[in-house]
């Protein structure tokens, strides 16, 4: 496994460690939160106020801001796309 | 269509809106005004649904009333609302002679003075929120209003409500994410994001007392308010006078700490502070909540 997969692998688990903790998910354990599944909607079922949490949580734990609408659902599709956002921001 | 929805659906209709629009042009504020003392006779005759909800107002309101006073009170609500929508077409159609005093004007240029970033307006179906949007202009501040798509054409139309320019923005709550991106990011550029707080519309919620009863208010306003760190300033609305409205901004929230605040105490105290003020207006102007549904039974 090379330096980015392993690096994405730890993004991945500190993200869903994170979610569970910071959106209180009761009955939810980091490990039940598949890389690819929908976070919003579907899936795992979050709501508005879970984006404002994601909002917050990408700026307080990575210094990161998100745009606007369409790229906020293009973010928080899933784990891995948060995932490849804080890694390719984190990077440039 | 439930009967929720039946409850809901704007009383009004593209050829209610003709109607008042010719009467308005016709013979004026007052002379559209008078067509009302008709129109709220209709309403109070053939709409049950929304008298048994204004009634659940009115009961807890006037528990001192009987029902024949309280059926009074009702035709006097249907009337005062028609005067609500008879100023908001006149405003949005561009009428100047309409008054408008701002309780908390000079308390709230302080704030805005003292801070690049904006904050969250919370804010309620009563008195005539196109007047409180006009008298927000004063301030320089853009204000972007969260809402959901309107579900009557007659009642957007009229009322321009897409016709936002660049002083007002909508920010559509329909989406999975319910807007609260585009919201977080208008406050961070020093717009006022006003806020429906009255009802649920099925976003967390949590209870307070109105009125001597428990009712669920929404509490995304001050989870938003939480995460950017900035006030809540409770807006409403009161007609006054004949060609006269107050717009109160005096109330000032703080923020509470959490975001997911269902369990939190500040958070049950914020939506409490806001139920109050709420219970203050309506006993000032008991005659201008405009919430036809029965929040005691159901808030969504």
């Amino acid at each position: 496994m090379d330096n980015k997969e392993l690096e994405l692998q730890k993004i991945r688990a500190d993200l869903k460690e994170m979610i569970v903790r910071d959106l209180s998910l009761e009955d939810i354990e980091p490990g039940d939160i598949k890389d690819d599944e929908i976070l919003f909607g579907e899936g795992l079922g979050l709501d508005s106020l879970d984006a404002v949490e994601l909002v917050v949580l990408l700026q307080r734990n990575f210094g990161l801001e998100v745009k606007n609408m369409d790229q906020g659902k293009e973010i928080f599709y899933s784990i891995n796309t948060i995932a490849n956002y804080v890694y390719d921001n984190k990077a440039a | 269509m439930s009967q929720n929805k039946d409850v809901e659906r704007k009383r009004g209709n593209r050829l209610g809106f003709w109607f008042f629009r010719s009467a308005l042009r016709s013979f004026g504020l007052r002379g559209a005004y008078g067509l009302l003392y008709f129109v709220g006779l209709y309403y109070l005759i053939v709409d049950r649904p929304v008298v048994a909800a204004s009634l659940a107002y009115l009961r807890r309101r006037f528990p001192e009333h009987g029902t024949p006073r309280q059926l009074f009170d009702t035709y006097r609500l249907f009337v005062s609302q028609g005067k609500s929508l008879i100023d908001r077409y006149a405003v949005a159609a561009g009428y100047r002679g309409i008054e408008v005093e701002i309780r908390g004007f000079d308390r709230l240029s302080g704030l805005l003075a003292a801070r690049d970033k904006g904050f969250i307006l919370l804010t309620a179906h009563v008195g005539n929120w196109q007047v409180a949007m006009t008298a927000l202009r004063k301030f320089g501040r853009t204000v972007c209003l969260m809402m959901r798509p309107e579900d009557n054409d007659a009642v957007r139309d009229a009322l321009n409500i897409y016709q936002a320019g660049e002083e007002v923005k909508i920010i559509y709550t329909d989406d999975s994410l319910g807007g609260v991106i585009e919201a977080m990011r208008a406050v961070n550029q020093g717009s006022l994001v006003s806020i429906m707080g009255d009802r649920t519309y099925e976003f967390s919620a949590t209870e307070a007392t109105f009125l001597g009863e428990e009712v669920r208010f929404p509490y995304g306003a001050f989870s938003l308010a939480a995460a950017l760190n900035c006030p809540v300033v409770v807006l409403l609305s009161a007609k006054v006078g004949v060609k006269k409205y107050l717009v109160d901004v005096s109330h000032v929230i703080a923020a509470p700490p959490n975001v997911r605040g269902n369990r939190d105490q500040e958070m049950k105290d914020a939506i409490q502070e806001f139920a109050g003020i709420l219970e203050g207006y309506v006993r000032e102007h008991p005659l201008q909540w405009f919430v036809f549904r029965d929040v005691w039974k159901s808030n969504k």
